[in-house]
């Protein structure tokens, strides 16, 4: 039996080393600095106590990018769930060319967000973008809309720019979920009487709960962490209007190097997801 | 309650020929079986009938009314599946209660008619539990509860012992014959096991390649099949078939076999037969009507022949010997407690009355 | 017959709805390739030109002859070196884990937490880490740095790829007089070639399409083709030839290669909780 403990340390021990090493001693730092007073200007290593934590309830900025964190994920999660669950009713009964179709459909999820942002800047470019063409096609004059600029337009932008990249990631996976009902009670159900929208929420919906329950915590945890699309279409402007918590902690960090300030905002950030994720998961049931 | 009835149905899988031409008719009440092998075409027969299954041409009808193109929810039938389909998530009261609730049923209503459904089928005490908390036998009955809550005048069975194990089978096939017994509806079930056809039918249709090879009362199909196909698939051990030819013996016929073994056809039967002379035919007899031959038992129409036992197979009941006859496998049934030893010379006594001729071109009993 | 004509009809109007979601979700892409195609005049033609007179590589050219293409390379080197590494420390552990349940949930459950981690909240010490080691702007860092990051998501998929192979078939060999890690060569990596193929894909694809990392790690030497991208932005006008053509040349592996694992494109983008 020691002999299978050595092979078994030997086989975890690189791979914990390398997690700990990445892992373990940002938060360790993270801890650290947050307490001190580390600023771009002074590099002062004393206890300062709580009063980075302080100053961030304080900071607006800070708050408002939080906000506009929340409204992204509250706007892009449902209507990512709700397109893909209808794209996959579509699909689900029999189709002439399905895996071609779904092979197609799936191209905008493993595109990198950059690339994503950067496409849709060109499709919103206000003058050489189709998507103003075609506006002004169907208003009949010529539309200047500046998507990536107006602040009333900015947020419909980015969120056109996500929800086109992973509405697909909900289909595929509620696609998969679909296919696995049990068609047995789908016919016990046809015979007893029931009609459509019964039969979907009595049955059909909780048989696919599991995947959903997992899809929207995958999305939901990539919302929060949102930069690359934003930072592409936007850099979170104009001047902070579309400053995701993310593009807030960056900007902090490695623009104005407010170092421990900036620790403390990434380390309640930590903190906050491990208290979300961990609930969502005690109800989830994630690890076998 | 209703009747059915089926005029010219045929299905098709793409290009495969899945039902050809099926005329059957139900009176209301009856107890039907579709039995046959695998791929017959029994279990879609029945789900046209459903609804859950278009069809090719041909009509459906139930009590008179044609439903070809109703879909399975205003055909008013119940149906239970071979792997019972309950819903998961719903508790075994809402199961049983779905149907009622899809048609708005009062919930006073669906309170006395979910309850006597589980009493008629002693599961009133699991009415609370998941699904996934019942044995087969239960999760059986809570489907069968399900069908009968509605009053529905068609019942449907697909297969539904076949995921149960043996002895708890034996049960519910009783149970079920119980209820029709009770209910009266019109019931049609389908299953590949000949003994549920046997046991539970009013009325067998043995299906076979997507066509109705014979149809009528059990015993019926069991002594006087119409082919060697319907022959050899009811009766459990199935009947033996002996290739022989029918010669001139004495003033009468006899059956002559491979191994020149004379079996004398009895004289009534003989007088039938009598311009067949010299005429090849197979020799079905059940093992049930071979057996050992006794001093003094004077019937007429039993052959006698010797024979070496190859194989004893005792079940407790009775016991089966194999022998060799005519260059073929037999068996015989033999008394529980006559175990003779393997290559033991036995007289045995085959009952002519009782054995089939059959043409072997067409498979035809003569 | 009604009901069958019923469905022939839904069916055609379903197909029909298909193919117009799958122009709408292409349309975008297509627009980037067909940029990258087009010549200076094109792109600023107005109203906008909507299909190139001729797929002409000027584009392209121009980035090699800058260098700048030199961007995919890094972003080819460090994805594959990473990916590599990720994928042989991951699925020795994930053997582990599988097989002797080592560590119990609670490791299994901190390996797939560090997955959760925002990159952001973790982004700013590692540098800090990085420049005392003087690892910034290398390839060793960013390679170090993705390993890191996708080996839980390594080791979780291959747990899941390994359970799913009967335990039988190693227990013979260990009769047969294999020792432990012939067993792994010889029985476990073979029959789990398929999960080991899409879950280095995915791997892949991770490290390939990350952009905050590189961005803060990498300066000059070893900037990624996400990076390169962003060059483009200016603050008045955006170098729209360079950014499609750039993006072209850095989505076109991708496409290439998730291609292939259609098969396991569901369990790899649902961290193994759809089986699909």
């Amino acid at each position: 039996m020691t002999r299978d403990r050595q092979f078994q340390t030997t086989l975890i021990a690189p791979s914990i080393f390398v997690l700990l090493l990445i892992g373990v001693f940002p938060l360790v730092y993270l801890l650290v600095v947050s307490f001190q007073g580390i600023t771009m200007t002074a590099n002062d290593t004393s206890f300062h106590g709580l009063r980075n934590f302080a100053q961030l309830m304080q900071d607006t900025r800070a708050w408002e990018s939080l906000l506009h964190t929340l409204v992204f994920t509250g706007v892009a999660l449902p209507l990512e769930l709700v397109l893909g669950l209808l794209m996959a009713q579509l699909f689900i009964d029999h189709l002439p060319g399905r895996p071609v179709f779904v092979a197609l459909l799936v191209l905008p999820v493993v595109v990198s967000p950059i690339v994503s942002g950067a496409t849709w800047s060109l499709m919103f470019d206000n003058r050489f973008g189709p998507i103003n063409q075609v506006i002004g096609w169907l208003a009949g004059r010529e539309v200047t809309l500046l998507w990536t600029i107006q602040p009333n337009l900015v947020y419909p932008a980015i969120l056109v720019a996500e929800v086109w990249q992973w509405t697909p990631f909900m289909f595929l996976l509620l696609l998969a979920a679909l296919s696995a009902v049990d068609k047995s009670q789908l016919e016990a159900a046809a015979i007893d009487g029931a009609g459509y929208w019964r039969t979907f929420f009595r049955i059909v919906l909780p048989a696919i709960w599991p995947v959903m329950a997992v899809a929207i915590l995958i999305r939901g945890l990539d919302l929060f962490r949102l930069f690359d699309i934003v930072w592409a279409l936007t850099k979170g402007g104009p001047g902070t209007t579309t400053e995701t918590l993310s593009i807030f902690t960056y900007v902090k960090g490695f623009q104005q190097f407010e170092t421990s300030y900036t620790a403390a905002v990434a380390l309640l950030i930590i903190f906050a997801l491990s208290v979300a994720v961990t609930l969502a998961l005690r109800r989830v049931q994630l690890s076998r | 309650m209703a009747d059915l009835k089926i005029s010219a149905l045929h299905k098709y899988y793409g290009t495969m020929h899945a039902v050809r031409g099926i005329d059957l008719e139900i009176p209301a009440g009856e107890f039907t079986v579709l039995v046959g092998q695998s791929g017959c075409g029994k279990s879609t027969l029945l789900r046209t009938i459903a609804g859950l299954e278009d069809i090719g041409s041909g009509t459906i009808a139930i009590a008179g009314e044609v439903v070809n193109d109703l879909p399975p929810r205003e055909r008013d039938i119940a149906m239970v599946f071979q792997n019972y389909a309950l819903y998961p998530y719903m508790t075994v009261y809402d199961n049983i209660a779905f149907g009622l609730r899809a048609r708005k049923t009062p919930r006073s209503e669906i309170e006395s008619k979910v309850q006597a459904a589980a009493k008629m089928l002693a599961i009133d005490h699991l009415l609370d539990r998941h699904p996934r908390q019942l044995s087969g036998g239960q999760l059986q009955r809570v489907a069968i509860g399900r069908a009968i809550v509605r009053n529905a005048r068609l019942y449907l069975f697909d297969e539904p012992l076949s995921n149960l194990d043996a002895q708890l089978r034996d049960e519910m096939r009783g149970e079920i014959k119980r209820l029709h017994q009770e209910l009266g509806k019109t019931m049609i079930y389908v299953t590949h096991d000949q003994i549920e056809a046997m046991t539970m039918a009013d009325r067998i249709v043995l299906m076979r390649e997507g066509r109705i090879e014979q149809q009528g009362a059990p015993l019926d199909l069991y002594e006087r099949p119409a082919t060697k196909y319907v022959a050899g698939f009811l009766g459990s051990p199935a009947m033996n078939f002996i290739p022989a030819q029918l010669v001139a013996d004495g003033g009468g016929l006899a059956l002559r076999l491979a191994d020149n073994t004379r079996l004398a056809l009895p004289a009534q039967r003989a007088a039938r037969y009598a311009t067949q002379r010299d005429r090849a035919v197979t020799l079905g007899v059940r093992p049930e009507h071979i057996g050992r031959a006794r001093a003094g038992d004077t019937r007429a129409g039993l052959a006698r022949c010797a024979a070496d036992i190859d194989l004893v197979q005792p079940t407790g009941s009775r016991t089966y010997g194999t022998f060799r006859l005519g260059g073929q496998e037999v068996i015989a049934e033999l008394q529980a407690h006559d175990v003779p030893k393997v290559h033991e010379r036995v007289e045995l006594a085959i009952d002519m009355n009782r054995a089939l001729l059959i043409d072997p071109q067409t498979e035809a009993v003569l | 017959m009604k009901v069958q004509h019923r469905r022939q009809v839904t069916q055609a109007a379903r197909l029909a709805g298909a193919v117009l979601l799958t122009v709408g979700f292409l349309f975008p892409i297509y627009w980037l390739f067909m940029m990258s195609f087009k010549t200076a005049d094109e792109i600023y033609a107005y109203p906008p030109v909507w299909w190139p007179s001729g797929l002409q590589l000027g584009n392209y050219v121009v980035l090699f002859k800058d260098g700048d293409a030199r961007a995919v390379w890094n972003s080819l080197v460090v994805s594959s070196l990473s990916t590599l590494a990720a994928m042989f420390l991951g699925t020795i552990c994930a053997y582990s884990l599988a097989r002797f349940k080592t560590g119990g949930d609670h490791l299994a459950n901190w390996i797939i937490s560090q997955r959760m981690v925002p990159p952001i909240a973790v982004v700013f010490p590692i540098f800090l880490l990085y420049v005392w080691f003087h690892w910034v702007d290398t390839y060793f860092g960013l390679i170090l740095l993705y390993t890191a990051f996708n080996l839980p998501y390594v080791i979780w998929m291959m747990r899941g790829y390994i359970l799913d192979i009967p335990i039988a078939l190693e227990q013979a060999a260990l009769v047969d007089g294999y020792t432990r890690w012939q067993v792994l060569w010889k029985v476990v990596f073979p029959m789990c070639r398929a999960g080991l193929f899409a879950t280095a894909v995915f791997t892949f694809v991770f490290a390939w399409n990350d952009f905050i990392f590189a961005l803060v790690l990498t300066r000059t030497e070893v900037t990624t083709y996400t990076v390169q991208v962003t060059h483009y932005f200016g603050g008045q006008s955006n170098f729209w030839a360079k950014i499609s053509a750039m993006s072209v040349l850095g989505t076109v592996p991708i496409f290439i290669v998730v291609g292939f694992m259609q098969r396991y494109l569901v369990r790899g983008i649902s961290l193994g909780a759809v089986k699909g």
